[in-house]
């Protein structure tokens, strides 16, 4: 249990500083190429053939990992109950 | 099998919520830009809050009229699963209110009012814990639990209408109200609602059962 705790903690670590690196990245780049814009901006390119894709499978993967888990808890919970009957 | 319909609806929704929630068609309104799709993910929190704390009132009331163990376990699971609910809820509030409010917390009227409704929450987990005779703490936060649910309706939904706020629903907010009667934003939200609420419901009764397990194991003991 403790080492996963650990292993936490460094995940969370490693994507959070990923994160804010790539996020300093875009800043940079945005303030480079600012151009006056009548339309209002909208990821349109992204969704047709960009990688909003990747974001959707990224959030089924956290989506059926949690549910994967929580089936499995409901799993155990449903043989203790038959076990504590018998 | 026949009895777990509802947990497969809840994942068929969610992963509708998902998919659907990302790649749909939405209103292009200025300031909001993509953000608007967090209302499929930030709203349902509130949603889902409000209906499982409801869910631990019913059981709460139950409690008093019929003090069993059972009604007791859920009442106090789906507060827990409710506040859980509340707190995601106010966390993805604060992250949305960055990029369109310009704050984390600028003190709106309706962020002040969730977080004291919270807190008052929080209160019956502290009030809870402070008891070791099973009845009397069954029975003391179970009127407690009555009157968090009777004060966190006016914080919620009255009080912040009655001033200005920044919160769509509450006060003067056109960049919100063409969504207000937006068809393609309910034919995700609403199923959104569901699904959330659902997942919910479902950790509550896995919970609940869990307990009630290790109520009738120590009993055995």
């Amino acid at each position: 249990m403790k080492l996963f705790r650990i292993l936490a903690v460094c995940c969370f670590i490693l994507f959070a500083t990923a994160g804010i690196q790539q996020a300093q990245a875009q800043v940079a780049e945005n303030t480079a190429t600012t151009v006056a814009e009548p339309e209002i901006e909208m990821a349109d390119t992204l969704r047709q053939d960009g990688k909003i894709y990747v974001v959707v499978v990224v959030l089924l993967t956290v989506l059926g990992g949690m549910i994967a888990y929580l089936v499995t808890l409901d799993r155990k919970v449903t043989r203790l109950e038959k076990q504590m009957r018998d | 099998m026949k009895k777990n319909w509802w947990k497969i609806l809840a994942v068929v929704l969610l992963v509708f919520t998902v998919v659907a929630g990302m790649l749909s068609e939405v209103p292009r309104l200025a300031i909001l830009n993509e953000t608007i799709r967090n209302l499929y993910f930030h709203v349902p929190m509130w949603f889902g809050m409000i209906l499982i704390l409801l869910v631990s009132v019913v059981y709460s009331i139950k409690y008093l009229r019929n003090p069993t163990i059972k009604n007791d376990v859920i009442a106090y699971e789906a507060a827990k699963v409710g506040i859980l609910f509340g707190v995601l809820g106010i966390v993805t509030g604060m992250e949305w209110a960055k990029f369109t409010w310009g704050e984390y917390w600028s003190n709106d009227p309706k962020q002040n009012a969730s977080a004291i409704g919270l807190l008052i929450y929080f209160a019956y987990l502290v009030l809870r814990s402070s008891f070791n005779e099973q009845q009397q703490r069954a029975r003391i936060s179970a009127v407690y639990n009555i009157f968090a649910f009777a004060a966190l309706i006016p914080l919620l939904f009255i009080l912040p209408r009655l001033t200005d706020s920044l919160h769509p629903g509450n006060g003067g907010n056109p960049g919100f109200n063409s969504y207000d009667l937006d068809s393609r934003l309910r034919m995700v939200f609403y199923p959104a609602v569901l699904g959330w609420t659902l997942l919910g419901i479902w950790i509550v009764n896995v919970k609940s059962r869990l307990e009630l397990i290790r109520q009738r194991l120590y009993e055995t003991v």
